[in-house]
């Protein structure tokens, strides 16, 4: 029986083994850098609204407190979308003819939602809480990024579980003083000090007893009756403000049904 | 030698005939951990929906790999105006009451963003007390129903709803002259008072008018009984904690009735026996159940003593007690099986003996005679009155005096053509009129007929001129009073789904005053009623606080003197024959009730507390009686309760008129007797009623049989003379008893073990020997390692010896610094010591996550204990679990392929003798996962998809499952379910509607489970955190209620206790400290967290039989 290949197709068959799991492989790491790539994971693209709102101006320009808007980012799993009323608290007594507040008005007379597009989304089997996540002195900006920067708002970081679960094995990275949560600019630096706020705010606790943090060293310098100076890195505010805070062991913070149900 | 095989101490238990009977389709099936073809896709796959299903997985495989753009379009529509008190994301609870048949049990509703999702009981209401029937927590379902109606109809086309009402009102404009002759209302019986006041109303714009209460499960000779014993029409309530003894005239009190929830309750209290104080129920306290009854039902499980008893014999025996009793003027017994006269001397000692402290309840399906008697009977024993166990109250249903008519005569009236309207507002009297009392026939001849209804296309609606549908309770305002008069203002929590006006709206309509809203309405009934009952303070307070509350404040009935009229036993009927040929009884359906829930899928695949069947109805006879009749097929020659059961079907003639059934023998039901269940078999129930691929065995496309075609008027609930005659036709039941067997088989002689799971003793065992329970070691000095085999805190050690047990010496906790030491050898003895613990006697490491390193504060444990003696598988936690876990619904064929997806099931164990049934002992067992700290789940997923929690819980990630079901393979409970089929309905936009939020919905391909209600548990922590952050709390520890689970906060009888083992305060530590606390297949070595606590009985020894 002749052969079928001749011998010169040797060297092709040897570098097809070889290119074989090189292909293999190769397919297996773009897999996975698509996967990660801003294009599948949609980070930095503004996503078009109906009404074209700006964050940079609104909580930017004129410092506009996140929680004017979502009002229910510390009592609720959802941040909240502001109803149309909270739109025209201000605008029925500025820009009232403003083009760009059209669909605002309309919604408003025809008592009709105005339909957003949802920038962050995470699957439906994810269920993030925000109201735990601000307790906890984790930031807006840590998630969200630079709110204050973006016209239209786009995703700045990329919501996959490796990312959640980055912070959830190491949560003092991210951990900042409960009065900075909504800052977008805070950063550790030497010479701030801590404050009631960033301890419950309230100098008597709900036991009636005085506020535990009043008592303790880390914080509060008894003989001089003030609060002492924030470390000026993070992994000093963070090991201290993770057992302040009682952030859950690393175990704890990553067992499935706390995001999974 | 395996554990259960030398464990003397429990009975033998069996869970079904089959198994009894040891049959070789019984072992064949138990070989299998899934049965035959469960894992087939069987479902017909024609070549165009082959190509139809592949075309879409094409798209949805384009779809995906084109898009995997994570904020896919997906929107977000704010309110424009956001109602006040309300946080997006945050669930609301109303206070309202679940209406049935007339009667409410309040209830508080969980509405997310104005979905109403989740039923639950209301602890200041008296007929809930915080628990639900399955009635109420599948009354959520009705609402979504997608079959209910959703515009007016004329003769079945669509009309507006102006048009159909402006016609009506015409038509009785014309029939003012008359003064409304020729005008009737049918309605059932009606308890809420703004709705009375408007008949009452209408009755006297329209004197001739006549208004008829109908229930086809109605109370009708509860209320002559009543009235018969006291003179007068009075209302009579049970209060359970008062009694020592419990004698059950043939009354499943516990299964339906208006105050079936709040009897559960009381029941338990006095039937649970600890020896902590802190939970009361000390084991002199417990009550002693004595239960005469026909059908089994859930009283006769729960009895400490049971007389399988004819249901026309049960007067006699009635009778016989009174005789013994010497109660002056009870009428003469007739004559007695041998059984029953044995009973009746040291029944009658043991009531005299508890003189003050007895109730006798008659069975509502019994003679009036019999519920007078029984009155008697409390009444000579002195139990009747203030403050005793029987209470007398002023009527709770509104049936004006002359103005009621019963069905019979309007149905004679409407035949005679003397009615010329007739307002049929709620119920099916079409479907649920007896036999010889022709109401659709007679409807023929009424010119006009309006049907106000949640359906359309009902048998009754069918046959109307007009429809105007009506709301559901959770759509509308009103009121209904409970089973003690109690009144609940109903409150709407969802705008109305479709064009649906509430009855009381309807009715302002009709008068043509002007429209108003159902508010206003109910309203102002209540400020005249504020004025009028002479309340103080301001009217809007009290409006504000009776919705609010759920509850109407002193509004339950007036106490009524309970002084026994002279007559009450005045024609009384002489004592019954023995029934000729078969008994024939009918009963109201344990899930569909007279057939309103027939398009519930919730209830219709709820099995039936004893005999375990879905989705039918059959006719019940004793395993005596089946034998006898010769059939071609019985189930124990068969394929066993094992999910599709083939049994023969019989021909059931009574007086004249005909039925197919399938038989079923259930053990423990009286011989020469048939119980058929009312509510099945309606042919315009809807699209789960009525399927064409499933029809019953008379080959029609209903489920089950129809009973009410052999109910009469003149024997709406029993009588002799039914012929049972076998055919050679099969009919298959899907019967979920022999599904998720534990039963294993022994390794070496393949006979099947009895592990007896449900453990049972009486209190003189537990007085004797405390640990009767505890499962028995398999080798010497295992003992101490099972009696804690029950993870218990560190504080508790039973009291045993710690040597050579793995037990720490000492109660304080070791360092945890050498890590390593914890995994390996001698010292892990040392490690896991503190935690009172067992060396696990394991191939496996010990759970890591189970030791963590943990601020100690932050450490919660969750566990559960099931009280076995309270529970009375009553089924209300598998309806609530479905309900907040978006449990699919998934049919007939696939129950009887071990498909159903229930994460709690009841287990039904007898022990005794089928064959007499008269030592009969039924015990239930809720089993959903036990979350076992060694699980064997865990270590054969190749995915990672099932693991450990640090607090315990053995989480279930369905987004990580791959459905390798090695799982469920190696579950030795057999708790895991298995989406074989797209069960979920994804298509049904009203279904959505109701499904809970927090908890995925899973499709086809995934593992699911119970998890402890896991979106509760995190749901409480982050709110006591976030609380402690603030400042607002004092520690992050979370007590006793803040999490409960939806099958615990369903038990009508608080059988299920849940919490954190840590917390050495908490109700489940204390309930797991008890000495009957077992750990259930705690010979494994899984180290389940639920555990259970063993049933007891309190048997009378000077009884006859098991005493």
């Amino acid at each position: 029986m002749p052969q079928i290949f001749p011998k010169g197709l040797n060297p092709v068959a040897r570098m097809v083994l070889i290119a074989l799991p090189i292909l293999a492989g190769s397919t297996g790491i773009g897999l996975a850098a698509f996967y990660r790539s801003s294009y599948a994971t949609g980070i930095g693209e503004e996503v078009p609204q109906p009404v074209a709102f700006s964050h940079k101006h609104h909580a930017g320009e004129l410092g506009i407190h996140c929680a004017y808007c979502h009002t229910s980012v510390e009592t609720s799993h959802f941040a909240g979308i502001p109803p149309t009323q909270t739109c025209m608290n201000c605008h029925q007594q500025m820009w009232t003819g403003a083009d760009l507040l059209e669909p605002v008005r309309k919604s408003w007379k025809e008592n009709s939602p105005i339909a957003w597009n949802r920038v962050h989304n995470v699957p439906h089997y994810a269920y993030f809480n925000h109201s735990i996540h601000v307790a906890k002195g984790v930031g807006c900006v840590s998630c969200h990024g630079q709110i204050d920067q973006m016209n239209l708002v786009y995703q700045s970081k990329t919501l996959l579980m490796e990312w959640c679960i980055a912070c959830h094995r190491e949560p003092e990275k991210h951990l900042r003083p409960r009065s900075e949560v909504y800052s977008m600019t805070w950063a550790p630096k030497a010479g701030e000090k801590w404050s009631l706020a960033d301890f419950g705010g309230s100098e008597v606790g709900a036991d009636g007893k005085p506020n535990p943090v009043l008592s303790d060293p880390n914080f509060y310098d008894a003989e001089k009756k003030q609060f002492k100076d924030r470390p000026a890195d993070q992994a000093g505010i963070g090991e201290l403000l993770k057992k302040q805070y009682h952030v859950r062991d690393k175990v704890t913070l990553t067992n499935c049904s706390m995001c999974h149900r | 030698m395996p554990p259960e095989a030398n464990d003397d101490r429990q009975p033998p238990q069996w869970s079904g005939l089959d198994e009894y009977l040891d049959s070789d389709a019984f072992r064949e099936a138990m070989a299998d951990e899934f049965p035959e073809d469960a894992a087939e896709w069987t479902d017909p796959v024609t070549r165009r929906g082959f190509l139809s299903l592949m075309g879409a997985s094409l798209a949805l495989a384009g779809a995906a790999g084109c898009s995997p753009r994570p904020a896919s379009g997906r929107k977000i529509l704010p309110y424009t105006s956001q109602p006040l008190n309300m946080t997006p994301g945050v669930p609301l609870f109303f206070a309202t009451a679940a209406p049935l048949a007339g009667y409410g049990a309040g209830v508080l509703v969980r509405s997310h963003e104005g979905r109403p999702v989740k039923v639950e009981g209301n602890p200041d209401h008296p007929s809930s007390l915080g628990g639900t029937s399955v009635f109420t927590q599948a009354s959520v379902l009705d609402l979504y129903d997608p079959d209910r109606s959703r515009r007016p109809l004329h003769k079945g086309n669509p009309v507006s709803y102006e048009a159909a009402v402006d016609a009506v009102r015409k038509r009785l404009e014309g029939l003012k002259a008359k003064g409304g002759a020729g005008l009737r209302i049918l309605s059932e019986t009606v308890t809420s008072p703004t709705l009375a006041d408007q008949l009452d109303a209408l009755l006297k714009d329209y004197p001739e008018a006549r208004w008829v209460q109908y229930d086809a499960v109605g109370r009708d000779n509860v209320r002559e009984g009543t009235r018969k014993a006291f003179g007068k029409a009075v209302n009579v309530t049970y209060d359970f904690t008062k009694a020592d003894v419990v004698l059950s005239l043939d009354a499943d009190f516990l299964t339906v009735g208006p105050g079936q929830t709040r009897y559960g309750r009381d029941f338990a209290a006095r039937r649970k026996v600890r020896q902590n104080k802190a939970d009361g129920g000390t084991p002199e306290q417990m009550s002693r159940v004595y239960a005469v009854e026909c059908m089994p039902g859930l009283v006769g499980t729960q009895a400490d003593h049971r007389l399988p008893l004819l249901a026309s014999h049960v007067e006699s025996f009635a009778r016989a007690v009174a005789a013994e009793l010497k109660v002056g003027g009870a009428p003469a017994a007739g004559t007695l099986p041998d059984a029953a006269k044995a009973w009746v001397g040291p029944l009658a000692a043991d009531l005299r003996a508890h003189t003050g402290k007895v109730i006798v309840i008659a069975g509502d399906h019994q003679p009036a005679s019999l519920h007078a008697l029984a009155l008697a009977i409390n009444s000579s024993l002195g139990s009747v009155g203030e403050n005793l166990p029987v209470r007398v109250w002023a009527p709770v249903e509104a049936r004006p005096d002359g103005k009621v008519i019963d069905l019979p005569t309007l149905v004679d009236q409407m035949a005679k053509k003397q009615v010329d309207t007739l307002l049929l507002l709620g119920g099916n009297p079409a479907y649920t009129a007896p036999v010889d009392v022709p109401f659709a026939e007679a409807l023929k001849n009424v010119p006009v007929k309006v049907h106000v209804g949640l359906y359309d296309a009902d048998e009754t609606a069918s046959l109307c001129d007009y429809h105007v549908p009506t709301t559901h309770y959770l759509e509308a305002w009103g009121d209904v009073r409970g089973h003690d008069g109690t009144t609940t203002i109903l409150q709407p929590l969802i705008a109305p789904l479709y064009a649906a006006k509430s009855l009381h709206e309807f009715l302002v309509d009709l008068g043509g005053a002007g429209a108003r809203e159902g508010r206003e309405v109910v309203r102002a009934y209540w400020k005249r009623r504020f004025t009028a009952d002479g309340r103080s303070g301001e009217f809007e307070d009290f409006w504000q606080e009776s919705v609010r509350k759920g509850v109407v404040a002193d509004s339950a009935a007036k106490p009524e003197a309970a002084t026994l009229a002279g007559d009450w036993s005045a024609n009384a009927p002489p004592p019954p024959a023995a029934p000729a040929d078969f008994e024939v009884n009918f009963r109201p359906d344990p899930t569909l009730y007279d057939g309103r829930f027939a398009n519930n899928g919730w209830l219709q695949e709820l099995p039936k507390p004893v005999s375990k069947l879905t989705w039918d109805n059959a006719a019940f006879v004793s395993p005596k009686t089946a034998k006898d009749l010769n059939l071609k097929k019985w189930f124990a020659w068969t394929a066993g309760e094992r999910g599709r059961v083939e049994v023969s079907v019989v021909e059931l003639e009574f007086r004249g008129r005909k039925v197919k059934a399938p038989i079923w023998a259930l053990p423990g039901h009286p011989d020469n007797a048939v119980t058929v269940h009312l509510g099945s078999g309606r042919e315009k129930a809807g699209r789960v009623g009525n399927v064409e691929s499933e029809p019953n065995a008379e080959g029609k496309p209903v489920r089950g049989f129809n009973a009410f075609a052999l109910r009469d008027s003149k024997s709406p609930w029993f009588a002799g003379g039914l012929k049972v005659t076998a055919t050679p036709d099969e009919y298959y039941l899907a019967c979920v008893q022999g599904n998720w067997s534990m039963v294993e088989k022994d390794p070496i002689s393949g006979t099947p073990l009895d592990r007896r799971p449900a453990r049972r003793g009486t209190l003189d065992q537990l007085k004797s020997d405390p640990k009767f329970a505890k499962v028995p070691p398999a080798s010497p000095g295992e003992t101490e390692l099972i009696d804690l085999n029950v993870p218990a805190p560190g504080d508790r050690s039973h009291g045993l010896p710690n040597k050579g047990t793995g037990v720490a010496p000492d109660n304080k906790p070791h360092d945890h610094s050498n890590k390593d030491a914890t995994r390996h050898g001698a010292d892990q003895e040392k490690h896991e010591g503190h935690d009172h613990r067992l060396t696990p006697l394991t191939m496996y490491n010990p759970n890591e996550t189970l030791y963590p390193k943990l601020d100690e504060q932050q450490r919660r444990r969750w566990g559960m204990a099931i009280d076995l003696q309270a529970c009375i598988g009553c089924n209300a936690c598998v309806v609530a679990c479905q309900s907040e876990n978006n449990i699919p619904v998934v049919g007939k064929k696939e129950v009887t392929r071990g498909h159903e997806m229930h994460w709690i099931r009841i287990d039904r164990y007898y022990s005794g003798d089928p064959a007499t049934g008269a030592d009969l002992d039924t015990h239930f067992q809720p089993v959903a996962c036990v979350q076992c700290e060694k699980a064997p789940c865990e270590i054969v997923c190749p995915v990672g998809a099932t693991v450990h929690s640090a607090d315990g819980l053995n989480d279930m990630v369905y987004n990580r499952c791959v459905g390798t079901r090695y799982c469920s393979n190696n579950c030795p409970y057999k708790v895991r379910r298995f989406n074989f089929l797209t069960f979920q309905d994804w298509a049904t936009d009203t279904i959505k509607l109701g499904r809970n939020p927090d908890v995925s919905v899973r499709s086809r391909g995934v593992m699911e489970k119970c998890t402890y209600c896991v979106q509760r548990i995190r749901g409480a922590e982050i709110v006591a955190e976030r609380e402690y952050a603030r400042g607002e709390r004092k520690d992050l520890k979370i007590m006793d209620g803040e999490v409960v689970t939806a099958c615990q906060s369903a038990c009508p009888t608080a059988a299920i206790v849940f919490g954190d083992l840590n917390d050495t305060a908490s109700t489940v530590n204390r309930w797991k400290s008890e000495p009957t606390n077992y750990g259930l297949l705690a010979e494994l070595n899984t180290m389940p967290r639920t555990s259970y606590l063993a049933s007891l009985r309190n048997p009378n020894p000077a009884m006859p039989g098991k005493g």
